[in-house]
């Protein structure tokens, strides 16, 4: 309860930021507008304005997370709100939790609106719902959901500045997870020891990435279902081991 | 914390860090089937563009390039589409149409100040193409389009087959497995059909579009509403009867129209096949007599025919074509031809202008980058009234023309499996109906035969830049040219 309550806040300080509520606006403006580059064929038209939908949620996803993330917890010790809260009947493994559920509801009213917003638009130049591209939304955020819980561990220990990169940089190398994969049969031994450490110890965002499979009917994915529960499998996994690392170190943290 | 509770969390990651190694080992192999053929993000973007791959957005950052792409194409800024195509096919290979409008630009748009296509580009379209198709297994429109490249542009029939085969055929039976994402439309049976008849391969194409035939009046009765499909089957059923009719009209009897306006009355209404029935036998001795007059009137004794017999093809006795051509270069790097040819008017000559050790190369790899060195020409012309002729300035485009090799074979050609469907009444479809003293060259290795007329001669740079005449003494035997071009780069 005391979880969720923290978690119900946090979303309510957040909706209030003025920052998130223009990332919003922006990228709705920006989906909304998709159409307007729609002058090439049908199937072409039909690619990019998909692609790019999904582009700007993603990218607006990725910086509402990553703001959030960084400024939940250290907001409080800033703000020195944290004490009255720490002095209350709370633990402080309550309180991580409480932020990242608070971050990740948050990020949950972003992507639906997007996503919404986005659906609209599909119906309104293609004619027809496409339930696929909720896949879609769905993947970005259980992505957004990995991204959060490692913004939220940096958090305990790093400061904002030093987290925004940190997040940022290691989402950068978690979309390489292709290439790193790639590099995991290389002949060279050091090369693949270091390929095989980046690609399973650094969270491998490049996995939630099925924009291939929506954009393009002819790519397969023999078990679509299985894929989808494995990397929804793989984020809720993740995001444990991380909140673990966050609650500890939080726990010996001075504040 | 207590130090237990500690330690107990501690504990707890061993187990879940486990498991997210294994998830990640099943989720990989998906992954990796999923973006087959995914250069990213090192696809040569430039900074603007670099982050958004980084950032899991390619097919944004490719659908966006290709929108920029589009834009140079109506301005005519033609060459700084190819590097872009590339970086699209790296960023998204399941962009199909990104495959099929850039090897289409490579093909066709990149011409000389006469509108004559830059043909060293092919061999980049095709590798382009069929590295499209490799990423692309579950669709048959790149293999579709490397048959229709291959016949329209580059007339290689033998490889426009082997894709519409591949198109038809194999991805018929994925479909039926459900391996293919949509069906094959029945257009790429019609091209099949087609293509083996440019092969000379009557009856096999005659066997496909009754096959054709029979699958859309399955389709039709299926869904006997839907206009479209009921067009398809007309269509097919129009192709069948058009192309029994010219079997029997160009190999089995003479023709007579007033025989063969008969034709409907006896033809099947569902598969228009028409019936042999006696139409295509002497009815009478002044028939045969006729027949045999025309041998004698090329010279030729005539074979013995009666009543009642099958008549000989009408492409017997063949035709002489008197096929030749003067060429001469009235200009440095300026060639003027006066050709002959007995043939009907809208028949097409071929000619070709190539550094002699040039080959058609078979790319490993695709690269829109080619040898500028190479020397590479082909036009066509008309034949009107016998004669036909023209004059190729290849002066004004020394990029296409650097005439840097010592020596060229300069070609002249005449294929019937590629001519109008009136020249193919007069000589059937492989030549069988044509001949020339000089010219003629047989290719026996291709099933059937097909008999081409072909001019070689082999020149030099002197005489290309009009410091020596070109002779009949430069002529280069045609058989050799052919071994020589078969020979592997």
């Amino acid at each position: 309860m005391v979880t969720l309550a923290i978690a119900k806040q946090t979303l309510e300080d957040m909706l209030r930021r003025k920052i998130l509520l223009i990332l919003l606006i922006v990228a709705v403006a920006m989906i909304a507008l998709g159409p307007s580059v729609g002058f090439l064929s049908p199937r072409e038209s039909s690619a990019v304005l998909r692609s790019l939908g999904l582009a700007v949620i993603l990218l607006a996803g990725l910086l509402i997370t990553v703001l959030t993330g960084i400024q939940v917890i250290p907001t409080e010790i800033e703000r020195r709100t944290i004490y009255t809260v720490l002095s209350k009947p709370v633990q402080r493994y309550e309180f991580v939790l409480g932020k990242f559920l608070g971050g990740l509801f948050t990020v949950f009213v972003m992507l639906a609106s997007m996503g919404i917003v986005f659906l609209g638009v599909l119906r309104y130049q293609e004619g027809r719902f496409s339930p696929d591209m909720v896949m879609g939304v769905i993947m970005t955020f259980f992505q957004m959901m990995l991204l959060g819980a490692l913004a939220i561990f940096f958090s305990t220990f790093a400061t904002p500045v030093v987290n925004f990169f940190m997040s940022f940089g290691l989402f950068i190398v978690g979309n390489l997870s292709s290439v790193t994969e790639s590099l995991l049969e290389n002949k060279n031994v050091a090369t693949r020891a270091v390929a095989t450490l980046v690609h399973y110890a650094i969270p491998n965002f490049g996995n939630f990435n099925i924009q291939n499979k929506l954009i393009h009917p002819q790519v397969v994915i023999k078990n679509l279902n299985m894929f989808i529960m494995q990397n929804v499998a793989y984020a809720i996994i993740y995001s444990a081991v991380l909140l673990i690392l966050a609650i500890i170190v939080f726990d010996r943290r001075e504040v | 914390m207590h130090q237990a509770t500690r330690r107990k969390l501690l504990l707890a990651l061993l187990p879940l860090a486990i498991a997210v190694v294994f998830t990640q080992s099943r989720i990989d192999p998906v992954v990796a089937d999923m973006h087959r053929g995914v250069k990213t993000p090192f696809a040569g973007l430039s900074t603007e563009f670099i982050l958004g791959p980084l950032l899991g957005m390619q097919q944004a950052v490719a659908g966006l390039l290709w929108v920029r792409a589009d834009e140079f194409f109506h301005e005519g800024d033609y060459d700084a589409i190819l590097p872009m195509v590339r970086m699209v096919t790296w960023l998204d290979p399941h962009n199909l149409d990104v495959y099929i409008t850039g090897a289409w630009h490579l093909a066709y748009n990149f011409t000389d100040s006469s509108e004559r296509s830059d043909r060293r580009y092919i061999p980049a379209a095709q590798r382009l193409l069929e590295e499209g198709d490799a990423n692309n297994p579950t669709v048959y429109d790149i293999a579709f389009e490397l048959g229709w490249q291959n016949t329209d542009k580059i007339k290689d029939y033998d490889r426009a087959y082997y894709w519409y085969k591949k198109c038809a055929e194999e991805r018929k039976g994925a479909d039926e497995r459900g391996e293919m994402t949509k069906p094959v439309p029945m257009f790429v049976w019609h091209q099949l059909a087609h293509s083996l008849t440019r092969l000379g391969r009557i009856d096999e194409s005659i066997d496909i579009w009754r096959k054709a035939l029979a699958m859309s009046m399955k389709i039709v009765r299926e869904d006997p509403k839907d206009y479209s499909k009921r067009n398809v089957r007309d269509s097919e059923r129009h192709n069948l009867e058009l192309m029994l009719k010219r079997k029997y009209s160009r190999y089995t009897h003479e023709i007579d129209w007033a025989l063969d306006s008969k034709l409907p009355s006896t033809t099947d209404p569902n598969t228009g096949e028409p019936s042999a029935r006696d139409l295509y036998v002497f009815k009478s001795a002044e028939e045969a007599r006729q027949k045999q007059e025309q041998y004698r009137a090329v010279g030729q004794n005539p074979p013995a025919l009666s009543v009642g017999q099958p008549r000989p093809p009408a492409v017997q006795p063949p035709w002489e074509t008197a096929f030749d051509v003067r060429p001469t270069f009235t200009a440095d790097r300026v060639l003027e031809l006066k050709g002959q040819f007995n043939v009907g008017d809208g028949a097409r000559v071929t000619i070709r202008l190539h550094d002699e050790n040039w080959r058609p190369p078979q790319l490993k790899a695709f690269t829109f980058t080619i040898d500028q060195s190479v020397t590479l020409m082909q036009d066509q012309h008309s034949v009107r009234q016998g004669i036909w002729g023209r004059k190729i300035d290849m002066s004004k485009d020394p990029k296409m023309y650097s005439f840097t090799s010592d020596r060229y074979f300069l070609v002249f050609e005449f294929d019937p499996r590629g001519t109008s469907p009136f020249v193919q009444d007069r000589f059937g479809w492989s030549g069988e109906g044509m001949t020339d003293r000089k010219y003629l060259t047989v290719e026996s290795q291709k099933t059937p035969p097909n008999r081409i007329l072909r001019k070689v001669y082999r020149i030099t740079r002197a005489q290309v830049l009009r410091r020596a005449p070109i002779t009949e003494k430069d002529v280069f035997p045609a058989d050799r040219y052919a071994e020589l071009q078969r020979q592997t780069p």
